[in-house]
This record gives C-alpha cells, structure tokens and sequence, in this order.
C-alpha cells in the first residue's frame, strides 16, 4: 500500500542555543548519527541545521509509517539514520523565492538518507537551505512516484497555515492530472486524504508547516508524466 | 504532588508553544498536544525539557513517547517523581 510523508523545518523558528545542548539533541540523534556529521561535506553547515535535519527526515519517516499503522507514535531516536549521503557539490545557500515543487529529486542537490525503524527501512531526500529544511520519505530509493512542494505563506496562524497547505496541494494534484473538484479529507484516525466525489483518491498525501513555511508530497502508484 | 497541581504548572509548559490558547485554559486529561492544543510537533523536544527543568525530572527515550495527551504526560511525570524519591 502507498504512503508519503514529509517535514519542513522553518530554522527561524529553532532555539540555536538549546539545540546545541546534549539535552536537547539527544533526544532526537541516537551516538550512531552524530558520527554522520563528521562527513567533510557538512562542514560548512551549522550543527542545529543537521539536528533539525535529522529531525525532519524521523519526522517524514514517523508519517509515511503512520498512514498504515496508525497507532504508532513518534520517538525520534528509535528511527535511525543509517546514511546520510551528502551530493559532493553542496554547499549551503540561501532559500530563494516564494515556492518550490517538483517531481522527484534527480536534478537538485538533494542530501540523500536510508532510515531504519524495526523491520522497515525508508528512504530519504532533504533540501537544506540556511533558513529551511524541506525532507520527504519513500519505501522507494527512487522518487520518481513522488511529487513535493514548500512555499513562504504569510502568516503563521494555525488555521491559515492549514487552509494554504491544503489548497497548495489540490491546486497542484489538479493541474497534474489535469482534473477538479478533488477536496481534501480525513480518515477515522486523522490522516489526510483527497476525496474525489466522496470515494478517496488513489494517491497518498502528506502535509507539513511550521511558522510561514508549508509544504506537502503526494505519492503516485505509477510514475508522473509531468 | 497531585494531578491536579501537576495540570495547573503543566498549563505553564504548554503556554509558549500553543498557538490555540482559548483551550489552554480548559485542558483535560484528553486534550492531545498536537491535534488540540495545536503545538507544533518540533517543539515537542521543548516541552520534554521544560518539564524536566521543572520537576527536576529526567524523561528518557522511552519514556518520550508517552507525551500524546495532557493525561499521558500527568502519569509520566507523577511515575517520574515517584522514582525519584
């Protein structure tokens, strides 16, 4: 069965200083991932930034299982980033303009992540920016199936950030396949659908925000021609 | 401590990262912290801190998954100041 999952990290919003406590961190980073920050290629990035990092790619792969499962609950540090695979070009730069999406990773500087949580391993690709994190998650290494999306709204008010991401993604679901009149939904444990007609929609779903950034992936059984 | 003492300094916690502060004042042990008081789930780390400082309690890795709803959270941090007596 199909899922999606996602994060976005606003960085504005981050306590630097408390990150940076052992306190703080360790309840997120298992021994094992802190060694993934040596890798040379973070050495221009900023210890909270890989925290956070780390947090939005547990929190992507925490959703993606919870579709199919959902009584599980969320404790960073028992998902685990195995690899993290750091693109040898990047470095890290400002987020520019208001809105980002597109279909997969393969023509962007996507910081590459294999996450494992008891039998189930997952794959990640994370946009790293200096003030945003952008993380989304598949059962697949390949996310050809995957089509994501972050844009700058212009409030952080629950209701508002909640109204954009949803009409973001439909908007969006719409013009790929080229139809209307899909609304979004809820199942009985509160993970979000598209209904088309009140019959869910075949794709999986999945929302994120976090002060005036929002963001979504939708993941298709079958390559996008887009 | 009682629960109902642990409720009103709890209150304390939550205030900084809810944004739906109408329901702050009518928590119960039902109230969920994300899909309720809308707390966004980054600063969850926040709250496990926060109470730690303020019962001078240490929530572990396991222990963290049982912050869901206000009661799960009584019954941690009353189970956590029984141990440390």
């Amino acid at each position: 069965m199909i899922s999606a999952g996602n994060d976005i990290i606003s960085l504005n919003a981050i306590n630097i200083a408390r990150t940076k406590q052992y306190r703080f961190y360790s309840k997120i980073l298992s021994p094992s991932e802190k060694a993934l920050y040596n890798q040379a290629t973070f050495a221009t990035t900023p210890f909270e930034n890989f925290v956070w990092l780390l947090w939005s790619i547990k929190e992507s792969a925490y959703k993606y299982l919870k579709r199919n499962n959902p009584d599980l609950v969320f404790t960073p540090v028992k998902f685990i980033v195995a690899e993290l695979l750091v693109p040898s070009r990047y470095t890290l730069t400002n987020f520019e303009g208001i809105q980002m999406e597109g279909p997969g990773f393969d023509n962007r500087l996507a910081i590459k992540g294999l996450i494992n949580f008891g039998d189930n391993t997952l794959y990640s690709a994370s946009l790293l920016y200096r003030e945003l994190i952008v993380s989304v998650v598949n059962r697949d290494e390949n996310f050809g199936n995957t089509f994501w999306g972050v844009k700058l709204i212009g409030e952080n008010e629950a209701s508002y950030q909640s109204t954009e991401v949803r009409k973001f993604l439909i908007d969006r679901l719409q013009r790929i396949l080229n139809i209307d009149g899909l609304v979004m939904g809820k199942t009985p444990s509160g993970i979000p659908i598209v209904l088309n007609d009140s019959e869910e929609f075949p794709v999986a779903i999945s929302l994120s925000h976090h002060e005036r950034f929002v963001g979504y992936s939708i993941q298709f059984s079958e390559p996008i021609k887009y | 401590m009682t629960r109902t003492e642990i409720l009103i300094e709890l209150k304390k916690v939550f205030a900084p990262y809810t944004t739906n502060k109408e329901m702050l004042d009518s928590i119960n042990d039902e109230t969920d912290l994300i899909k309720d008081l809308k707390i966004n789930s980054a600063n969850l780390v926040d709250i496990i801190i926060d109470a730690e400082a303020k019962y001078d309690i240490e929530i572990d890795y396991d222990s963290a998954d049982k912050i869901i709803n206000v009661g799960t959270c009584i019954d941690l941090i009353m189970e956590k100041l029984k141990q440390d007596k």
